[in-house]
């Protein structure tokens, strides 16, 4: 049982990792992050390595939408855009692959930055609507602008070639993926102990105050929409490199809501929500094949399988939106007090 | 335009298929017990559920009565499928779980988007030879897509066939191209428009429909404009060709009205109502219930299945016929089952009989099977019936 | 160059018609946001919820058409009531963008179930109006689209003149200016709230029948709703009179730009005048300017 952690001075106090038993925990994660490819098959492999893409996204959705609270449901045009730029980038030029990825993240900065500049007229629902407003003015472009995107047939991605490795198996790509995963993550939560992130939270929760305590509105706004969509614009290019095949179908509305669901069902405004989120929301297909199989149905199950696949997706906004409102992460919480707090109840 | 036609019945490609799987029991030395296993992306729920059914009851309908016969060189088929919703990423995870439980030698994918996605793992892997639901043009190229192919026409040949018959019909007529603003919708549009001009055809109106779109009316409207003698929508299942016909018929249109290969299944063209009559549109197959001309096969099936199959079970079963029948010839060459080795058996077909499935033998020379014939709707004997020869383009 | 006046005139009737269901599932929207604040983007599942109750009770059941549009509507009024009740409530007090959130859940959960029950298939609703083509002079109206029109005008008259004069109406208005003094006078606000779900379920499912029976019923009905929700930007979220003049502008911009610019252009040009519009009047035309005080 845990009584307290003393903290000497102040960055005891912000730090990320607190005690050796949390760090000892982490060690083990990542050790299990390592060992993972090696023991995995190729179906297991190609699912970690898209929860690694959606944890990206989410993450920078949560920044946004969890910390700020902008809703977006623009975070699908954003990885598109990423997407496009790593896929033509890899097509014309042959830049290096980390090289792709930043530019992605830029040009979807570029994207989110504009999208952004309504955010001082308007706010709570008429932005969420504008940025849906985003979402199809960026699948038009995606769609009609021939030249640089191939139009509705889209682009083909080489596989990216990483000191001359091929990242063409799923095995492979897994190495670019989570690291990378890893550090975004860990910069999100880095973020939110500065300066800035606090800014973040004050908007959030009162954006008049925050402007009377001298945080200027829109110069803030404006950074939360250009960090989430740099995240949004590396998770494209990973998505590009990943499928190999990006077209405007890729990035449709509903892709923005099933991230906006990941944080809500993770947890919104905490770093760890958008991870459970988001692995939970890309896990729950694949649950739910083996629950169907399960299932006395016979061959009506596979029939049953794709509505009932939508239905969950709305039972579970709908559900954790009455019933748990601060998410899977609250849930963790809870069992991590439980266990701190043995024997005691509260 | 007619092809000569060789005179080989299915029940002599069956009879062939057993006597060949009974003979190496002797000759080869191998195990007869190792499957050739057939993985699919089916769309059984979601929007294309009525093809995705048709499909699935295709492939295992075709993949028994080979089975039945003995399989293939000893070795029996089996259909591994996985539902979809007819959607990309779950198209491709159900090709990860299933490749990565069976050793696949055969694949039937369920869009054009899952066959673009797939095709870099495709080539990587090596070992499967892949078909599916698509017959997007741009999958019809052997350099880009080795390990593919499409079972019928692509959708330019479609549009090139039916050019060629109204160019037949009426020669300099105008045409009008009615299509969905999707990849399925634009995919032949621009050759046609070329396709068009060398036949000395006019396209008087290019009208592209947003998905999800209700009302179609200001369409109507513009293409009453162009005054178009034939019509062809494309890029649909079944809306808002129905609202189209009928208010063009309203305005006193004088307009035929023709459709590619999804949208000619006789439920879908049926259910238009009224506005059905006179509907055509090119189908490289017959009908379940044609039985004009010379069909074993489509006896068999039709015994198999009293009730009326789709045009898309009919795919599902051919290709799984072309699928048994590169198998048989790679493993008769005493060629390992690769995916290079399949498609080269698949590209020695030449004058195949289908049993009837398709009017006249077919050959596989590229990616696709560019053969097709125009059907006309009968509203009053509620059927599909032929209104042309036998097409192929070259 | 000899500008086609027939042509523009013909395609503005089309707008015009499209335009009057877009401002009839708009009434629906504002009725709910009227009353409750909660901006429904399930509106366009309500609406397909109603065109398939519908499509089941006239051709599954074989009943006739008058009855199955009176069972559609109750079962239209029933599904606001059931979602008001379950959903809604529980989630007063909550965040704006929460109970935003649990409309787009319950829009998933709504064409989950129509692919459930229905399968996701696209079909044709039984004709029931009439089909002689109607020309006004030498324009073409499509017959449909015209009686849709008409039902739509109808219904929005109908709900002008019952906001004014009826009891419920007035309780409605006096809901949506300001709760606590409609508490103090005696104004049962829940029971409101339930109203204005079920008054706009019934809505929803009128213009669910007219639609499905103009472009065929689907599981994807649904995106209907999203054009809608430009309507009611710019008329102003909280405004009937805006729903109209934003549904009938709406549907004219889009006919004129899917005929002169080409039909990819449709979307574009609409969600192009939402950016306009909330850049310029972010609370509509006729909404009413939201004071934040601290």
């Amino acid at each position: 049982m845990r009584i307290g952690l003393a903290r000497p001075d102040y960055a005891a106090d912000e730090a990320l990792i607190d005690s050796p038993t949390q760090w000892a925990w982490v060690g083990l994660l990542f050790a299990a992050l390592a060992a993972f490819p090696f023991v995995a098959n190729e179906y297991w492999l190609y699912l970690a390595c898209l929860v690694g893409i959606h944890v990206v996204s989410a993450t920078g959705l949560n920044i946004l939408t969890g910390y700020t609270g902008l809703v977006s449901l623009g975070q699908a045009a954003f990885m598109g855009m990423g997407a496009y730029t790593v896929a033509v980038l890899q097509a014309r030029w042959g830049t290096p692959p980390l090289l792709n990825l930043v530019a992605a993240g830029v040009v979807a900065m570029t994207g989110g930055l504009v999208v952004g500049i309504p955010s001082l007229r308007v706010k709570g629902l008429y932005l969420a609507i504008a940025t849906i407003a985003a979402s199809f003015i960026a699948h038009f472009v995606f769609a009609n602008w021939n030249a640089v995107t191939g139009g509705t047939a889209g682009l083909t991605v080489a596989p990216a070639s990483f000191l001359g490795v091929t990242l063409d198996t799923s095995f492979r790509i897994y190495w670019l993926i989570v690291p990378l995963t890893v550090a975004m993550v860990v910069g999100a939560a880095n973020l939110f102990r500065t300066r800035i992130g606090r800014a973040f939270i004050a908007i959030r929760d009162r954006d008049i105050s925050a402007e009377v305590l001298g945080i200027p509105l829109l110069r803030y706004k404006l950074l939360s929409f250009a960090v989430s969509s740099f995240y949004a614009g590396v998770a494209g290019g990973l998505w590009a490199y990943f499928f190999r095949v990006v077209t405007p179908e890729s990035f449709p509305l509903i892709l923005s809501i099933f991230y906006l669901a990941a944080i809500i069902v993770g947890g919104m405004g905490t770093i760890l929500g958008a991870i459970l989120g988001a692995a939970f929301m890309a896990m729950v297909p694949e649950l739910l094949k083996l629950v169907v199989d399960w299932l006395p149905l016979g061959a009506n199950a596979t029939l049953v399988l794709s509505p009932v696949r939508t239905i969950v997706f709305g039972a579970l906004i709908v559900g954790f939106l009455i019933f748990e409102p601060n998410g899977l992460a609250e849930i963790w919480r809870r069992i991590r007090r439980f266990f701190h707090l043995y024997p005691f109840r509260t | 335009m007619s092809v000569s036609k060789t005179r080989r019945s299915a029940v002599t490609a069956i009879a062939a298929a057993t006597g060949l799987a009974l003979a190496p029991k002797a000759a080869l030395a191998q195990s007869s017990g190792e499957e050739i296993v057939i993985g699919g992306s089916i769309p059984m729920t979601g929007v294309f559920a009525f093809a995705g059914i048709g499909i699935h009851a295709g492939i295992q309908d075709c993949v028994k009565i080979v089975n039945d016969s003995g399989g293939v060189a000893g070795r029996k088929l089996r259909f591994v499928p996985e539902d979809t919703g007819y959607k990309v990423d779950a198209s491709v995870a159900a090709f990860k779980k299933i490749t990565s439980q069976e050793k696949v030698n055969f694949y039937y994918g369920d869009s054009t988007a899952f066959s673009k996605t797939i095709n870099p793992e495709l080539e990587r892997m090596g070992s499967i030879l892949m078909a599916g639901a698509s017959f997007a043009t741009e999958i019809n190229d052997p350099k880009k897509y080795p390990l593919q192919f499409l079972v019928g026409p692509d959708y330019t040949e479609m549009f090139g066939i039916l050019l060629r018959y109204i160019a037949q019909q009426k020669p300099g007529a105008k045409v009008a191209f009615v299509y969905s603003d999707t990849e399925f919708g634009r995919d032949p549009i621009d050759e046609s428009r070329e396709t068009a001009k060398k036949l000395g055809l006019a396209v008087s109106a290019e009208i592209m429909t947003p998905p999800g779109s209700v009302d179609v009316s200001a369409e109507v409207i513009k293409l009453r404009r162009a005054a178009p003698d034939y019509t062809i929508f494309h890029g649909y299942v079944l809306a808002p060709i129905p609202e189209f016909i009928g208010q063009a018929r309203q305005m006193g249109m004088k307009s035929h009205f023709m459709g590619t290969f999804w949208t000619m299944d006789h439920s879908m063209v049926m259910k238009m109502g009224e506005a059905a009559e006179g509907f055509m549109g090119v189908m490289p197959f017959r009908y379940y219930y044609d039985t004009e001309g010379n069909a074993p096969m489509l006896e068999k099936i039709r015994q198999l299945r009293p009730e009326y199959q789709s045009t898309a079970y009919l795919q599902g079963f051919l290709t799984t016929m072309l699928f048994a029948e590169a198998a048989r010839r790679t493993i008769e060459a005493g060629k390992p089952m690769t995916g290079e080795n399949l498609k080269a058996a698949l590209n020695s077909i030449r004058d195949f009989d289908t049993g009837g499935i398709v009017g006249v033998p077919i050959s596989i020379t590229g990616n696709s099977i560019p053969v097709g014939r125009i059907y006309r709707a009968d509203v009053k004997q509620q059927k599909m019936l032929p209104a042309s020869d036998w097409i192929v383009l070259d | 160059m000899n500008f086609d006046w027939l042509f523009l005139f013909e395609i503005s009737l089309a707008g015009l018609g499209t335009g009057a269901l877009y401002a009839l599932t708009g009434l629906a929207f504002v009725t709910i946001y009227k009353a409750t604040r909660v901006v429904n983007l399930a509106i366009g599942e309500m609406l397909m919820i109603g065109a398939y109750v519908f499509f089941a009770f006239a051709a599954g059941l074989a009943l006739p058409v008058w009855l199955s549009i009176v069972a559609a509507i109750v079962a239209g009024g029933v599904l606001g009531a059931l979602v008001e009740r379950t959903m809604i409530r529980p989630m007063l007090g909550e965040s704006p963008i929460s109970v935003f959130m649990v409309t787009v859940g319950l829009g998933s959960i709504l064409v989950g179930l129509v692919e459930l029950i229905w399968t996701a298939d696209p079909r044709r609703l039984p004709e029931f109006l009439p089909n002689d083509p109607i020309f006004l002079g030498e324009a073409y109206v499509s017959p449909k689209v015209f009686y849709g029109f008409c039902v739509a005008a109808l219904l929005i008259a109908a709900m002008l003149l019952v906001f004014r004069f009826w009891r419920g109406g007035v309780a409605l208005r006096a809901t949506a200016s300001d709760q606590a003094a409609a508490y103090s006078m005696g104004i049962d606000v829940p029971r409101v709230f339930s109203l204005s779900w079920i008054v706009a379920g019934m809505i929803a499912a009128i213009a669910g029948i007219v639609v499905g029976a103009i472009g065929g019923i689907s599981s994807t009905m649904g995106i209907f709703g999203l054009t809608v929700l430009v309507v009611v930007i710019f008329g102003g979220l909280d405004s009937i009179a805006g729903a109209l003049v934003g549904g009938l502008f709406i549907g004219l911009v889009e006919a004129w730009a899917g005929a002169y610019l080409g039909g990819e252009y449709k979307v574009l040009a609409v969600f192009v005048l939402l950016v306009l519009i909330l850049m310029v009047r972010p609370y509509g035309l006729f909404g009413t300017h939201e004071i934040e005080r601290l």
